[in-house]
């Protein structure tokens, strides 16, 4: 237990600086400025980190402390936590949000708005780290809302564009209606606790009563849902898509997605305590990991392949959760952070050179025309799949085995099947991009221009025409693909496993939830998961080669369900029929019957009551001076009477 | 002074203020209708100054200077108005005076 460490606060606090100053500096300075700046902002910042972790390790147990400021109630205010877990998130945070600010630097380059996003993005690194070293409840809430805010920002980052501003104020809703959870559960723990910091609320979590954890749980995890884009409140994640491609790699793939695995993880004891906490946390995982990889099988944007792919990866890691498999979840969450960061800016880079289109199905061929993004684009593809050895084969397979280890032979079976969507649509996303005939140039070029002015996509803020890749966008993107070729080295079955002891200072080892009676010997757990996890993988992608590779026909195969996929089974019209529709409905209601009826016909009534009351009084005053004497005389006899007669 | 006839003093403050009031009612002189007013203000005077004597307190002594007070202001304003009616209407009728009327 380190206190006062005050290191702990640059890390939040460079990249605020680093947002003041780009803000106010946007229309003054030149644009190397701008985005040196706040590249330096997040440089330092992941520098701090570093040496938090190196400070944290010489500890050996304990956790960097540095409390800010307290209001009133002890267990009421803001402090800072560096523990394992916070230290492993931002990392992340910080590592891979200096290599997208770096990318960005080249990617925004012909935008007007330069350095409004970097104020923003910086602002967003600001809140995110926030969000995971709160050492308490209210700290991890002011984060949360604040990159809620950030996200909103920068999905509308193209804000005169109809489509960017709905989807906005879409992900900014749905993220309020999980607020709402959150909030809720912080008053039942304060009532329950009497406290809202981690250190005083989670060693006694067992100690509540049962109905009141349950209720905790739930309200939580309503947060993390609506945060990490899960099912049911998983329909802001695909419309954020029209904010910069940088925006969708960093917050809604990387980094702020994942707040809600950071939420179950962080919030460990209270899920594990409450009956019912863990299965919920479990089938909201599986769930949207298999209706995420479902839907994106059938989408055809490359970005909202993505997303939903998104979704469906970080379903893995609350199912990892939702059985006590913490350090898997985390060690997925990292190298998911590479791989899917490197998918997205390597999907910039692809959507940059078909300039501006996003229709998979008029791409086609680019690995003859940019081998650098085919090779880059294929380490990732593979990293998701969980080919061996590249970082998802490992992360993902610690999840599923652990599935498996705990007991849940349902859960991993619909695990495996998700993984096996995975490498389907995947590889029909890498087919469809980088293989088969180039689309016809110069037809390509008039009507990508052509169907970018008609669907607003990226090409209409601006124009990239040269045909390589921008070495600033190129080094990120490079590391990135180390990084997500290397990363699973970290947990070799047998031969390291560095999450895992590393995160097992504040989680434990998972199977602290005690395995089944049905469970599998660990050995033949991972022997059996990793050899259906493989063999599923070949199927798919093996199938995926055959009907969208090279050989493939001109156009897209009608496949089945299509109308069904491609609009996410219906979920936006669901919701627009339930919550959006009845709202306008009423909205309408008050506007144009009860205010000006109701509310303004008490107000005008009044109004006429008094000038009729005028009206008839103002004929007492005649004006006469003796009359008013008489008045008064009569006045005074009445009362002197009253008080004489009675 | 316990003990001392009351009655003629209660009698003559009453008579004094109805003569005042009769005064401010009927007659339309501004001046006339002031003067009245002083008589009703000497009328209360001689009521506080009997019951004074009458139970050898103080209280109605201090009142009647009030009265002295307040009433020579409300003198000094009354007669200034009247003097501005007389100049803007060359002659004084309360009756003419309505700018009041509602």
């Amino acid at each position: 237990m380190e206190n006062g460490y005050w290191l702990l606060a640059l890390i939040p606090g460079l990249p605020l600086v680093g947002a003041a100053v780009t803000a106010a500096a946007r229309n003054r300075w030149g644009k190397p400025a701008l985005a040196g700046t706040a590249s330096t902002m997040v440089g330092l910042a992941f520098l701090v980190t570093v040496a938090a972790l190196v400070r944290y390790l010489d500890l050996g147990g304990g956790a960097l402390e540095l409390s800010l400021w307290s209001w009133g109630p002890a267990g009421v205010g803001l402090g800072l936590l560096g523990d394992a877990v916070s230290l492993w998130f931002l990392l992340v945070v910080t590592g891979v949000g200096l290599l997208i600010h770096i990318y960005a630097s080249a990617y925004m380059a012909d935008d007007p708005g330069y350095g409004r996003f970097f104020a923003e993005l910086n602002y967003f690194i600001f809140a995110m780290s926030l969000l995971v070293l709160a050492d308490g409840f209210l700290g991890m809430l002011i984060g949360w809302a604040n990159v809620g805010l950030a996200s909103y920002l920068l999905i509308g980052f193209w804000n005169q564009r109809d489509a960017a501003a709905a989807a906005s104020r879409k992900a900014f809703w749905v993220n309020t209606a999980g607020e709402v959870g959150l909030i809720l559960a912080m008053a039942i723990i304060w009532n329950a606790f009497g406290s809202l910091r981690f250190a005083d609320v989670l060693p006694q979590a067992g100690q509540a009563d049962p109905e009141v954890l349950n209720a905790i749980a739930l309200l939580l995890l309503v947060g993390a849902v609506a945060k990490s884009a899960q099912l049911p409140l998983h329909v802001w994640l695909p419309d954020a898509m029209q904010g910069p491609t940088p925006v969708s790699a960093l917050i809604h793939a990387a980094t702020m997605v994942t707040a809600g695995v950071y939420l179950a993880v962080r919030a460990f004891p209270l899920f594990e305590a409450a009956p019912v906490g863990m299965t919920a946390v479990a089938v909201v995982g599986v769930a949207s990991a298999l209706f995420g990889a479902v839907v994106a099988v059938g989408q055809n944007d490359i970005k909202r392949v993505l997303a939903f792919s998104t979704m469906s990866q970080v379903g893995y890691m609350i199912l990892g959760a939702g059985v006590g498999a913490y350090s898997a979840a985390l060690f997925h969450f990292m190298t998911h952070a590479f791989f899917k960061a490197l998918l997205f800016l390597g999907a910039g880079i692809v959507i940059h050179h078909f300039h501006g289109e996003q229709d998979i199905r008029r791409m086609g061929g680019l690995g003859r025309q940019l081998p650098f993004a085919y090779w880059t684009f294929l380490i990732g593809t593979l990293a998701l799949i969980g080919v061996p050895p590249l970082s998802g084969f490992f992360s993902k397979d610690e999840i599923v085995v652990a599935l498996l280890e705990t007991g849940h032979p349902w859960l991993w079976a619909l695990a495996v099947a998700a993984a096996g969507l995975t490498a389907f649509y995947m590889t029909r996303l890498f087919c469809l991009v980088f293989t088969g005939p180039a689309p016809n140039a110069g037809a390509r070029g008039r009507a990508a221009k052509e169907a970018a002015a008609a669907r607003e996509t990226e090409a209409v803020a601006y124009w990239n025409p040269a045909p390589g890749v921008h070495p600033l966008k190129a080094v990120p993107v490079l590391l990135l693909t180390v990084l997500s070729a290397v990363a699973g080295l970290l947990s070799v079955p047998g031969l390291t496993a560095v999450p895992e002891e590393f995160l097992g200072r504040v989680l434990g080892h998972y199977g602290a939830v005690p395995a089944a009676a049905a469970a599998v010997a660990p050995e033949q757990a991972k022997t059996l998961t990793i050899a259906v996890l493989l063999g599923v993988a070949a199927v798919a992608m093996l199938l995926g080669v055959r009907l969208y590779g090279p050989s493939r026909r001109a156009a897209g195969r009608p496949m089945p369900l299509e109308a069904a996929l491609a609009h996410g089974f219906y979920f936006d019209d669901l919701y627009r029929a339930v919550f959006v529709r009845p709202l306008r409905g009423l909205a309408a209601y008050v506007g144009q019957v009860i205010d000006p009826q109701v509310v303004d016909g008490a107000v005008n009534g009044i109004a006429r009551l008094a000038g009729t009351l005028a009206v008839g009084l103002r004929h007492l005053h005649g004006g006469y001076v003796r009359r008013y004497a008489l008045a008064l005389m009569a006045g005074t006899a009445v009362i002197v009477l009253y008080f004489v007669l009675l | 002074m316990p003990g001392m006839a009351v009655e003629g003093y209660v009698v003559l403050s009453a008579l004094l203020f109805v003569i005042g009031l009769i005064g401010v009612l009927v007659r339309r002189s501004p001046l006339v209708m002031l003067m009245s007013i002083e008589v009703m203000w000497g009328a209360a005077s001689l009521l506080f100054l009997t019951f004074a004597r009458m139970w050898a307190a103080m209280d109605g002594h201090v009142f009647t200077f009030m009265i002295v007070a307040v009433g020579a202001a409300e003198a000094a304003v009354g007669l200034a108005l009247i003097v501005l009616i007389f100049r803007s209407r060359h002659k004084a009728d309360v009756d003419d005076v309505r700018a009041l009327r509602g």
